[in-house]
């Protein structure tokens, strides 16, 4: 391509890329309201902008593109097709509710409040980049914006000790994955001469490669492995997960358990879907002979489900218990991965989706305790239904609702999965998955419990005010109707891949 | 001539590099990065990238090295702080690397990589790079640069933090 | 000489060759420069002070510079006890490394430059930041307070005033379509770049941003005598102290070699031969420098920083799109 054609193609591009523009726009205008000093404490206006502005990232993101494999912009390192666009609505979601419960939380002081929104959006966007681009080059820099700014993030309780372990945690996991992945990046780029992963993924898969470079394919299958695990905290990545989550503010902490790993998913998803797969028949997919990924990726979800329930029993910190339970949520999530067919990715999106409003609700519930003079411990939830009749039954619902009861909306989200694993006739895995489930039991019910028939042992009084109800009800009431009503979501997902 | 220079370079970078690793002196180990990176310019250099190369001395040297190097002595005690690990931690370290080398020098060695029939001859590859960047790749050029205000904004809250605790 | 040259060229083949002669020349000249303005500092410090200087060595005291460096030869080297040895050691060997680098890919004469290289520009500046690096090492090698404290005011200060110098630098850059220092003397046949309002301004920010650069008072606060005692090499005495002198001086050197290439069109001039002009207009610039240096006061740290900050590089940054916006209509006329 000569220079004018690719700056006509930049500037068409931009007709795909309205969820990134609407952003970008709302950065630059959080940025010059922050710096505006009458307004620097006025949490209103900038969650009224920040809302303003995410809401017209979502309606730029509605537009949905017609059948076929979509359409390439910005010089071929974007793709607009139904799966960026089901993910980019998904992440400004999440950005939506985080910055409502930041409003709503104590833990982020009013002059924090403006660079926080910034930090959530410039994420958000580094996630909207990362859904749609199919360029290694791109794609490792929309993840490394996400990582960047999700450390600073976390660091915004940095003088505080807890805080500073959890930034300094992250970012040194972080960097260590993110750099084993960016090699693996660069030996694929060796052995395929581009950055473009359809292209790579053409070359990989096709007939003269077939079953050669064994060893490459495996060093090139556990790097990917170890910046993606990272991000959607997985075993044996996943030991950052319970200090970053407690240290970090707890509306942070809801971000990061939906947002970045949701992010995760998707570039796994897009990458080893692409690179180390191809699609056979219409249904399904047939991974590369030099590696059986989906076995490796199946042992994994194993082991991380496990390990994270297991640790999940003996934590009385709510968030600690809540980042465990993440763990293994990830875990779950991996299982449709391994399974190499439609119907286990459908499956991952549709629990992605329940997972978003279900564990932001827990977290918004959290916030709302932790305020006033609550706390993170399980001693403040003792009796708690008593003083907050309404939290409570929310918070029961979000939690029954992770276990996988009916009617639910995880119970339909765990169907999905589970009949996508049996299916494929991976049956160790569903039953390991399975006592998982009963292990879960355990732990959400003992919050429930002590909730709902402890006596109190600690009397404060939690102030949950007006948004925080609204917060917790708008995510509540998608948990009670997915649960009954899940087929117009189903549809929508089926539609996507 | 070109081989040489190459092997040259490539002892630079490496054996400095194990010190960086090795060594128990937090600022020996920072200036050791000084050799390292020179290298790796050098082979930019001999690989035809003259412009990456230079700038690699540019960016990485006087710029990031000079940071980190600054950043270890602003840290309390640097000289006194020895950092090294127990003996087990070097030993499961050795053998982890040896197995990651062994398993490296098997991928490389065993794979039929894409070769190039004829080297190409080194052309200047400044207005090449410029044009790149303000085609192909402006996208991505854009969204560094959004990357990188949202990090001064984001250090800037880290550090006001610490302003006003005092 | 033609006879040598020609075997060596025989022997070495012709780029080699060239680069080994380059390096020789470079290496003699740095020391016949540093003689030379280490004089010509007393001199001119002296006579700014109604003072004659040295007077007692030779005619004007021109060889006084020569016993002093024997001096400094004979002298006992200190290693105090406490002091990090490697970095202690390392520094003055590679604070001269960098140094004949720069001078490679300076166009001295119509059609002599060592390296005729396409990025020189960027290579110069490469190479002459990794001075901050050797005042780092010697100021933390030397265990020393007074070092440590130098050290860290020379690297606040060098990123500070590198940050104008380099946007300076790409303003003439942008003039000259290229980073080839010939390609850029080229550029300057009609016009030199000072001559246009926007090189001029460049010209003084670059000015001002190299003295920082070559810790030359007003902006001496790294080596500031009074509060410093001197700065990074406090602990260190003869032949070592030596070298980080004629760094100081081969450096400013460089400095105004690199000026005049970029805005004073390089070796051009009437009548004289190219290499007479380069060397006279670069002196020119050296006695600016230290004609700054008796007549203006050191500056306050802080003001040095936010004059960097917020003064220099804004309008460093202005004139570069100005200069661009130009060159655009400059086109456009044509």
């Amino acid at each position: 391509m000569d220079l004018v054609q690719i700056a006509r193609s930049n500037l068409e591009g931009f007709r795909y890329a309205g969820t990134e523009v609407a952003l970008c726009v709302l950065i630059v205008a959080l940025l010059l309201s922050g710096v505006i000093l009458p307004f620097r404490k006025n949490r209103r206006l900038f969650l009224i902008i920040s809302m303003l502005g995410l809401a017209l990232a979502m309606t730029a993101s509605l537009k949905q593109p017609g059948a076929g494999k979509g359409v390439r912009y910005f010089a071929d390192l974007f793709l607009w097709d139904s799966f960026s666009v089901f993910f980019k609505l998904f992440f400004v979601a999440a950005a939506a509710f985080t910055i409502l419960m930041a409003q709503m939380n104590r833990e982020v002081e009013d002059y924090e409040f403006n660079e926080c929104c910034l930090l959530v959006v410039s994420v958000t966007l580094g996630m909207v980049l990362l859904a749609s681009s199919v360029d290694l080059l791109m794609i490792y820099l929309a993840f490394e914006t996400m990582s960047l700014l999700s450390y600073l993030l976390v660091g915004i309780r940095f003088r505080e000790a807890r805080g500073g372990e959890a930034a300094l945690k992250y970012v040194l996991y972080g960097a260590f994955t993110s750099g084993v992945m960016l090699f693996g990046f660069s030996l694929v780029y060796g052995l395929a001469g581009t950055t473009d992963i359809m292209e790579i993924g053409r070359i990989l898969n096709s007939a003269h490669m077939a079953g050669q470079n064994r060893a490459l394919f495996v060093l090139m299958v556990l790097f990917f492995l170890a910046g993606l695990l990272f991000k959607t905290a997985s075993f044996p990545f996943h030991i950052w997960c319970p200090d970053v989550y407690e240290g970090a503010p707890t509306p942070v902490t809801a971000f990061l358990s939906v947002g970045p790993k949701a992010a995760g998913f998707a570039v796994f998803i897009r990458l080893f879907y692409t690179l180390f797969a191809r699609e056979v028949g219409d249904q399904g997919f047939a991974a590369i002979e030099q590696v059986d990924w989906p076995a490796i990726v199946a042992v994994i979800s194993a082991i991380t489900m496990s390990l994270g329930n297991l640790s999940a029993i003996h934590q009385d910190n709510v968030k600690r218990l809540l980042a465990y339970s993440s763990i293994a949520h990830a875990g779950y999530l991996l299982m449709g991965i391994a399974c190499l067919d439609k119907l286990g990715l459908e499956a991952v999106a549709f629990y992605l989706v329940v997972y978003l409003f279900m564990n932001l609700g827990a977290f918004a519930v959290v916030t709302a305790v932790n305020n006033g003079e609550g706390g993170e411990d399980i001693r403040f939830y003792r009796g708690l239904s008593a003083r907050a009749p309404m939290a409570c039954v929310a918070m029961a619902v979000f939690l029954f609702s992770l276990i996988g009861i009916p009617p639910f909306a995880g119970f339909v989200g765990k169907v999905f999965l589970f009949s996508a694993v049996i299916l494929k006739k991976y049956y160790w895995l569903a039953i390991v998955a399975a006592i998982n489930t009963v292990i879960s039991l355990y732990y959400y019910v003992r919050l429930i419990k002590a909730m709902f028939i402890d006596q109190a042992e600690v009397s404060f009084e939690p102030r949950v005010s007006g948004v925080s109800y609204a917060v917790i009800g708008a995510l509540a009431l998608p948990t009670l109707v997915l649960g009954v009503y899940w087929q117009p979501l189903a549809a929508f997902i089926e539609s996507i891949f | 001539m070109k081989n040489f220079a190459f092997n040259v370079f490539v002892i630079i970078t490496l054996i400095p590099s194990f010190w960086v690793a090795l060594s128990s002196n937090i600022v020996h180990a920072a200036f050791s990065l000084f050799f390292t990176f020179f290298g790796v310019a050098g082979l930019y250099v001999l690989l035809g990238a003259d412009f990456l190369g230079v700038l690699q001395v540019l960016v990485y040297i006087s710029g990031i090295l000079v940071l980190i190097i600054f950043g270890v002595m602003m840290t309390q005690r640097a000289q006194m702080e020895h950092i090294s690990t127990r003996l087990p931690g070097r030993f499961a370290g050795a053998v982890l690397s040896v197995l990651v080398f062994g398993g490296f020098m098997v991928a490389v060695y065993k794979t039929a990589w894409p070769k190039l029939t004829e080297l190409p001859e080194p052309v200047p590859t400044t207005s090449e790079i410029g044009n790149l960047l303000l085609g192909k790749y402006l996208i991505p050029f854009e969204v560094a640069s959004v990357l990188l205000l949202a990090v001064l904004v984001g250090a800037a809250l880290i550090v006001r933090q610490s302003v006003r605790k005092e | 000489m033609a006879d040598l040259y020609q075997k060596l060229v025989m022997l070495l083949g012709d780029d080699l060759t060239v680069l080994i002669l380059g390096i020789v020349l470079t290496l003699g000249f740095i020391q016949f420069n540093s003689l030379f303005l280490i004089w010509l500092e007393r001199k001119v410090a002296g006579h700014m002070q109604l003072r004659l200087g040295p007077m007692e060595v030779g005619p004007h005291g021109i060889i006084q510079t020569i016993a002093d460096g024997i001096k400094l030869v004979g002298k006992q080297l200190i290693t105090p006890r406490y002091v990090d040895k490697w970095l202690f050691m390392l520094a003055p060997v590679i604070v001269l490394m960098p140094v004949p680098l720069a001078f490679l890919v300076l166009p001295v004469h119509p059609g002599v430059v060592v390296l005729d290289m396409n990025v020189g520009i960027l290579l110069i500046f490469g190479f002459s930041t990794l001075n901050v690096l050797t005042i780092l090492m010697a100021g933390w090698g030397s265990h020393n307070k007074y070092s440590l404290l130098g050290a860290i005011r020379a690297v606040a200060q060098n990123i500070a005033y590198e940050s104008p110098l380099l946007v300076t630098v790409i303003t003439a850059v942008l003039w000259a379509r290229s980073l080839n220092m010939s390609a850029i003397v080229d550029a300057q046949d009609k016009i030199w770049f000072v001559f246009t309002p926007w090189g001029a301004l460049a010209f003084l920010i670059f000015l001002i941003s190299a003295t920082a650069e070559t810790n030359r008072a007003p902006f001496d606060l790294p080596e500031a005598e009074s509060e410093l005692v001197a700065g990074f090499h406090t602990e260190y005495s003869g032949m070592r102290f030596a070298m980080f002198f004629l760094a100081e001086y081969t450096n400013m050197f460089i400095v105004s070699a690199v000026g005049v290439t970029l805005f004073l069109g390089g070796w051009r001039g009437p009548i004289l031969p190219g290499f007479i002009w380069f060397l006279l207009k670069s002196y020119v610039l050296v006695f600016m420098f230290l004609w700054f240096r008796w007549t203006f006061p050191r500056v306050r740290f802080d003001q040095l920083l936010g004059f960097a900050w917020k003064v220099l590089l804004p309008i460093a940054l202005v004139n570069l799109v100005v200069t661009g916006g130009a060159i655009k209509l400059i086109d456009l006329i044509r």
